[in-house]
C-alpha cells in the first residue's frame, strides 16, 4: 500500500464516470491532433509542389476541381486532346511546354490506383509544330529568356520546374508510383494487369509524398483507349514563363480555350497555403478551448469526486495525511486522467485524420508519432491545472468530519 | 506521564452565541492507562478528544502528549504527529468502502518508508490479534459491524501509537459485540501496553477504565477517579 497503489484503486472503483471526466478534453485533444495531421501532409505537399513543379499552368475542364493541384485532375470531367494544338498553333509567346493527361481511378486486384495517360516526350518532340514554336523547355531557351532570373528570384530551378520528364514510354509500358508498386508488389521490370491489359512496369518512380504515389503512367493513346474515352484529356499542363504568366498569357490562353479553367499552380499552392493557415488558426482556437472547456471539465469532475469522497479525505486527514500527501494524491489522479484522455485524444485524432484526409484534403494522411507527446503533454497540462482548485479544496476538509457525525 | 492538559477551554462560535464546549479541564494520563470519559450527550466528549489530537484549535489551555505540544503546533508537525503517536477508533469505523480489510489496515502505511511486504506482514499480524486473518481480502461492506471496528482497531495500531483514542466504539454495535470490543481493547492496553483514551455514555463501558473522566457541561465533574497505576 501506497500512495500510487491508494489513488489507483480509488481511479479503479469510480471508472464508471471517467467518460464524463474526460469527454472534453479527450475530443479536444482529438480534434488538434486531427487537424495537425491532416495540415502537416498539406504543408508537406505544399512544400513537395513548389520542389517540384511539373508545369506551372493546368488548363482543366469548366466543371473541374482545383482545390488540390495534384489531385486537380482525376476524374474530372474532360476536354478534347485538340486543344493541344489550338494552344500551340495560337502561338502565344512563353508557352514551353504542353503535357496532356488523362487520369481515372480504377481497381488493380483490390487496390485503388490512379491512372493516368501521358505523351511521353520524344513524341512530343516529334510533332514539328511544336518545335518550330519552341514547345519545348530545353529549346526555347530563347523566347523565355527574360524569364529565367524572374523564375530564379521565385526559387524556382529550371530544371526542377518539370516533372520527371518522360523520354519515351510503350503502348505496352508503364510507369508505377512508389506507394502502389508497394501495394501491389510491383518492381522495376515486372508486369501487371490494367483494365484486363498486361503492362510491363518499365520504372518504379521515387516517393513524391503525393498522389504521385499512388499513380500508374501509361502512354495518353493508351489510356483513351482502354479507358474508351477517345480523344479527350483531363487536363493539360503548360509550362509557362513568369514573366510571360505575369504578361497575361493566362488571360490570352482563356481567350483561346473560352471553355476551360486556366489556373496556375500557383493559385492552387496558395490555396493550399490559405487553407493550411486556416486549419493551423482552427487548431490554436481549440487549444485554447480547451484548455477552458478541458481544464473546467476535468475540475468539475475532480471536484464532486473529492466531494463524494469528504469523509474519506476527513479520515486520512484525522489519521495522520497532512495536505502535501492529499494534494498528490488529487493530482496523480488528474495526472492519470491527463495521460488516458492525451492517449485516447491521440488516437481518436488519428484516426479521424487518417479518414478524412483523403476527403478533405485529397492526401493520404500517416499517424505522427510526434503529435502523441504532444497531447499528453497538452493532455496532462490542462487536467493538472485543471485539478489545482479542487486539490487545493480537498487539503482544507476538516479532518475530524469523521468524529463529529454521529 | 503521557499526556497532561492544563485548563483547556475551547469555544464555538455559533450564530445562536458562543458554545462552551469545554471550560478549565486540567488532568492527567500516566502511560498504561485506560482512561473512559463519559458524560451527557453534548457535555463536551468529543471535543476533548478533537482537541488532544489538535484536530481543531482550542481557545486556551495547553495540551501535552509525550512531551509534544499540540495547542501549538502546525498543522504539518500535527499530522507527523498523529500519524506516529495517535490510533483513532471511531464509532462510526470511518473504514474505506473500496479497500479489502487488510488495505484498510495498511493505509496509515502508505506514507511510511516500510518495504511493500513489510507493511504487509504487519498488517496481517494485526489481523490476527483481533482475529480477521482469513477475513483479509473481505470488503467492508461484506463484513459484520463487529467484524468492521476490530479492522479500525487493526489500522490504529499499524502504525505503533503510543496513545489511542477512542469515540463511542461499541456506539453501534450490540452489547455482546460492544463487550468483544472492549475485551480487545483491554487486551491491547494490557499486552500492547498502549494507552486508551475511550468516550463512552455506555457505564458498563465505563468500568472497564481504570481512571474515569466524567464531564458536565464541558467541565470535568470529579476529579479524576482510579488509580494511575502503571502497568
Ligand atoms: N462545530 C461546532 N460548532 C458549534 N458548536 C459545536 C460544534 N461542535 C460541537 N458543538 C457544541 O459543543 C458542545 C459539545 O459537543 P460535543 O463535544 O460533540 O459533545 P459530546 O461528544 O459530549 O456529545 C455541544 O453543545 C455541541 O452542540
Ligand atoms: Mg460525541
Amino acid at each position: 500500500m501506497n500512495i500510487r497503489k491508494l489513488v489507483w484503486l480509488e481511479f479503479k472503483q469510480h471508472k464508471s464516470q471517467l467518460i464524463s471526466g474526460l469527454l472534453a478534453i479527450t475530443l479536444g485533444i482529438a480534434v488538434i491532433v486531427g487537424i495537425r495531421s491532416i495540415s502537416v501532409v498539406s504543408e508537406k505537399a505544399v512544400a513537395v509542389n513548389l520542389d517540384n513543379l511539373g508545369a506551372n499552368i493546368l488548363v482543366l475542364p469548366q466543371a473541374s476541381n482545383v482545390d488540390n493541384y495534384y489531385s486537380a485532375d482525376i476524374d474530372s470531367p474532360t476536354i478534347p486532346e485538340e486543344y493541344v494544338e489550338r494552344i500551340v498553333s495560337s502561338n502565344l509567346e512563353g508557352v514551353d511546354n504542353l503535357s496532356p493527361k488523362l487520369t481515372r481511378r480504377v481497381k488493380i486486384g483490390n487496390e485503388n490506383v490512379v491512372l493516368t495517360g501521358i505523351l511521353p516526350k520524344n513524341e512530343v518532340a516529334s510533332k514539328p509544330l511544336w518545335q518550330k514554336s519552341g514547345l519545348l523547355g530545353n529549346e526555347t531557351k530563347a523566347s523565355c529568356a527574360p524569364s529565367n532570373t524572374a523564375n530564379k528570384s521565385n526559387g524556382y530551378e529550371d530544371e526542377k520546374l518539370k516533372r520527371k520528364v518522360i523520354d519515351s514510354l510503350g503502348t505496352n509500358e508503364c510507369l508505377v508510383g512508389s506507394a502502389i508498386a508497394s501495394k501491389l508488389k510491383l518492381s522495376d521490370g515486372g508486369k501487371v494487369e490494367i483494365l484486363g491489359e498486361k503492362f510491363k512496369v518499365t520504372r518504379v518512380l521515387t516517393e513524391t509524398g503525393t498522389i504521385d504515389d499512388d499513380r500508374i503512367f501509361i502512354h495518353l493513346h493508351r489510356a483513351q483507349e482502354l479507358l474508351k474515352i477517345p480523344n479527350q484529356v483531363s487536363a493539360i499542363e503548360i509550362m509557362g514563363c513568369c514573366n510571360a504568366i505575369s504578361d497575361g498569357l493566362l488571360s490570352k490562353l482563356r481567350n483561346v480555350l473560352p471553355d476551360t479553367k486556366i489556373t496556375t499552380i500557383g493559385q492552387i499552392v496558395s490555396t493550399q497555403i490559405q487553407t493550411n493557415k486556416m486549419m493551423n488558426k482552427v487548431s490554436l482556437i481549440f487549444l485554447i478551448i480547451i484548455i477552458f472547456v478541458g481544464g473546467i471539465s476535468i475540475g468539475n469532475f475532480m471536484w464532486a469526486n473529492i466531494n463524494e469522497r469528504r469523509k474519506e479525505i476527513g479520515m486520512l486527514r484525522m489519521i495522520g495525511f497532512n495536505k502535501t500527501v492529499i494534494y498528490r494524491m488529487i493530482l496523480s489522479k488528474a495526472l492519470v486522467l491527463g495521460i488516458i484522455g492525451g492517449i485516447v485524444g491521440y488516437f481518436l485524432g488519428t484516426l479521424a485524420g487518417m479518414w478524412l484526409g483523403p476527403q478533405l484534403a485529397g492526401l493520404p494522411v500517416k499517424p505522427i508519432a510526434s503529435l502523441m507527446g504532444v497531447s499528453l503533454a497538452i493532455s496532462v497540462g490542462v487536467s493538472l491545472l485543471g485539478a489545482l482548485i479542487p486539490s487545493y479544496l480537498a487539503g482544507r476538509i476538516d479532518p475530524f468530519k469523521n468524529m463529529q457525525e454521529v | 506521564m503521557i499526556l497532561k492538559t492544563t485548563n483547556l477551554s475551547k469555544k464555538y462560535q455559533h450564530k445562536d452565541g458562543v458554545v462552551n464546549a469545554l471550560n478549565n479541564v486540567s488532568f492527567e494520563v500516566n502511560e498504561g492507562d485506560f482512561v473512559t470519559i463519559t458524560g451527557a450527550s453534548g457535555s463536551g466528549k468529543t471535543t476533548l478528544l478533537l482537541s488532544l489530537a489538535g484536530l481543531i484549535k482550542t481557545t486556551s489551555g495547553q495540551i501535552q502528549i509525550n512531551g509534544f505540544e499540540v495547542t501549538t503546533a502546525s498543522d504539518r508537525k500535527l499530522s507527523d504527529f498523529r500519524m506516529m503517536h495517535i490510533g483513532f477508533v471511531m464509532q462510526s469505523f470511518a473504514l474505506i468502502p473500496y479497500l479489502t480489510a487488510i488495505e484498510n489496515v495498511m493505509l496509515p502505511l502508505a506514507i511510511s518508508k516500510l518495504k511493500k511486504n513489510q507493511k504487509y506482514e504487519k498488517a496481517l499480524d494485526l489481523l490476527k490479534l483481533v482475529g480477521l486473518e482469513n477475513r483479509k481480502n473481505h470488503l467492508p461492506q461484506e463484513l459484520s459491524a463487529g467484524q468492521q471496528q476490530r479492522v479500525a482497531i487493526a489500522r490504529a495500531l499499524v502504525n505503533s501509537p503510543s496513545l489511542i483514542l477512542a469515540d463511542e466504539p461499541t456506539g453501534n454495535l450490540d452489547p455482546s459485540l460492544s463487550t468483544d470490543i472492549l475485551n480487545l481493547l483491554k487486551k491491547i492496553n494490557r499486552e500492547e501496553k498502549i494507552t486508551i483514551l475511550m468516550v463512552t455514555h455506555s457505564p458498563l463501558a465505563a468500568e472497564f477504565g481504570n481512571l474515569k473522566i466524567k464531564l458536565s457541561e464541558g467541565e470535568l465533574e470529579n476529579e479524576p477517579k482510579g488509580h494511575n497505576n502503571k502497568i
